[in-house]
């Protein structure tokens, strides 16, 4: 087994195979780590509901066997719920990876105890739109879904008399459903800075529905697929050239989907971009959830952000969030964990991107890809100068 | 009136705000020289002293606008005499990610500059602060000054 080997694998265990998104290989590996004693914990998604979940951190394998299968209207980011000295494995979709990796830069995780089981990822949506979107454009009761799946461009909800209700997703957001708008622009799809890369993409043949397929990005990838393995929890076979192929090119298709969506959310400002700032921002009520929430802010309660800043203030502009956006041009993922929680519904993550999208530019740099510093201090300083 | 005043419907002409930080052992120093040397320079300027310009803090300057600066200089030894090494080249940085911001919001790009003055060169200095002040009544009052302040 070696870096950039990929595999087709599933769960030996006939029911989290089943229970799992695409073979319960994610679930298997993460509960065999316990077991073995390879990490003491595992960040995972407890289900509460069709559309609502909380991440917990259990050394308990049965909790991370009641896990299995995937939420797409739960857009929490897990990297938070990592604990600096911890030997932890967590499922990760792009965005909970690349969190983790400008966490661990800022000392908050130690990377070499953290096993990052990456998921693919098409995109994630907000429960409370979802439920919405169930009233008004499916015509179902939320509480009667049993089960939800994404198909061949079609977001599929199963009732609980078994019938299946598809819509295309390109409909739905058409009309303001769906992924959430950051989802949408979201280039990364495959986790190529986790330590594996999970997903169903390229799973072909009788394995389809029944497999899924895994890239081992790092050594640490291979000692945790090898643990289950030796384990006997998981079982591999290599995934052949037609999947591999087909993967990449969903990968290229959804590339150029989330391209066109910058287009629509992130075109240029016309006229004052002040005046554009000033009224997206008049609404803040100053509750500081957006800085709370961020997972690649490490700045704990005494921050710059909000220590310069009082609700007394009466600049035309907030002094909070003007530091933050330059406390984020490097290091913004774009996870959008910050819109969904403003309470007053200001397009954060749009904002934070404008302004960071053109300095990562400019020094070819996307945070959370891999762990070299920022730009900030990775310049190297004695050539750069005027 | 920071308007009516700009566009000069009154007798005096308008006078923008422009806060300097400046470095203790350079740029201050060149400061004191304009003085010494009774370099010409008109009074806009408020000059605030930090040890190194690798000190200045994207913090100080978005503060200055916020308070209704109509531009901010900062300046610092020339690169290569800085006297804690390269804390100039950090403020190089800083200056880039500053400027982006800046752009970004929509302040013109004309109000924020960075420039390098020795402790010898007091004619420069009297020279950058003349010139920029010039720059800075062509694009007039900043858009971000609080009401009530001129
Ligand atoms: C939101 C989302 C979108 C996805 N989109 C794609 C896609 O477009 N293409 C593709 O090939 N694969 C996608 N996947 C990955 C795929 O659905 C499976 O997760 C992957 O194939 C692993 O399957 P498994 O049966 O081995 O995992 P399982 O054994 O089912 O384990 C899944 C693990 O993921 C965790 N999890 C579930 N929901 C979330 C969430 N929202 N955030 C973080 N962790 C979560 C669970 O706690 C569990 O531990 C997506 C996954 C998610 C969560
Ligand atoms: S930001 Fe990207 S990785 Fe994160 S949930 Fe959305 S699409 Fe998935
Ligand atoms: S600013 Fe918003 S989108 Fe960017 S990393 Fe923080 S929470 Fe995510
Ligand atoms: S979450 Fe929204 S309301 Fe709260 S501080 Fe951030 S922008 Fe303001
Ligand atoms: S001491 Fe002058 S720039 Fe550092």
């Amino acid at each position: 087994m070696d870096i950039g080997d990929c595999y087709v694998g599933w769960a030996t265990d006939e029911d989290i195979r089943t229970r799992g998104a695409s073979g319960g290989l994610v679930t298997a590996m993460l509960a065999a780590a316990l077991e073995k004693g390879l990490v003491e914990a595992v960040v995972v998604l407890k289900k509460l509901g069709e559309f609502e979940a909380v991440p917990i951190v259990t050394s308990d394998p049965e909790e991370v066997k009641a896990a299995a299968g995937s939420m797409h209207s739960v857009p929490i980011v897990l990297s938070r719920y990592l604990e600096y000295g911890t030997k932890v494995a967590l499922p990760a979709k792009p965005c909970d990876a690349r969190a983790t990796i400008e966490q661990a830069k800022r000392q908050q995780v130690d990377i070499d105890t953290t096993y990052i089981v990456g998921l693919n990822c098409g995109g994630t949506m907000h429960p409370a739109v979802t439920r919405k979107m169930l009233e008004t454009v499916y015509k179902l009761d939320p509480e009667e879904i049993a089960g939800e799946e994404i198909d061949k461009g079609k977001l599929i909800f199963e009732t609980k008399d078994g019938e299946e209700h598809a819509i295309k997703i390109d409909e739905l957001e058409e009309e303001g459903y769906g992924r959430r708008e950051s989802c949408q622009y979201c280039e990364i799809n495959i986790p190529v800075m986790a330590d594996l890369a999970c997903g169903n993409w390229g799973v072909i043949g009788d394995l389809a529905g029944k497999g899924t397929f895994v890239e081992i990005n790092t050594e640490k990838g291979i000692k945790i697929l090898q643990n289950a393995i030796d384990a006997g929890a998981v079982e591999i076979t290599p995934a052949d050239d037609k999947g591999k192929a087909i993967r990449a090119k969903v990968d290229g298709a959804m590339m150029k989907v989330a391209a066109a969506a910058d287009e629509k959310y992130l075109a240029p400002i016309e006229g004052s971009h002040l005046d554009y700032y000033m009224n997206a921002l008049a609404d803040c009520i100053n509750c500081g959830a957006c800085k709370a929430v961020c997972p690649v802010c490490a700045c704990g309660e005494g921050a710059k952000c909000t220590e310069f800043s009082s609700a007394s203030d009466t600049y035309k502009m907030s002094l909070f969030h003007l530091v933050r956006f330059v406390h984020l041009m490097d290091s913004c993922i774009g996870c959008g964990q910050c819109t969904d929680v403003c309470p007053v519904d200001i397009s954060l993550t749009h904002i934070y991107q404008r302004f960071a999208r053109p300095m990562q530019e400019e020094f070819e740099y996307k945070p959370g890809m891999d762990m070299t510093t920022p730009p900030f201090f990775g310049v190297d300083l004695l050539e750069e100068g005027q | 009136m920071a308007e009516a005043t700009a566009t000069g419907t009154t007798s005096e002409e308008w006078q923008p705000k422009i806060v300097m930080f400046c470095c203790n052992w350079c740029s201050y120093g060149g400061a004191d020289s304009a003085g010494m040397g009774r370099f010409q320079q008109p009074p806009t300027v408020r000059v605030i002293r930090v040890m190194c310009s690798g000190r200045m803090d994207p913090v100080f300057i978005l503060n200055a606008f916020l308070e209704g600066a109509d531009g901010v200089i900062f300046s610092g030894c020339h690169i290569g005499d800085c006297h804690y090494v390269n804390g100039n080249y950090k403020a190089t940085i800083k200056y880039k990610f500053l400027k982006a911001m800046v752009n970004e919001l929509g302040l013109e790009d004309e109000r924020l500059k960075l420039d390098w003055i020795s402790a010898s060169e007091g004619e420069r200095y009297a020279n950058v602060v003349t010139e920029f002040t010039e720059q800075i009544k062509k694009v007039g009052p900043s858009p971000l000054k609080p009401e009530g302040v001129v």
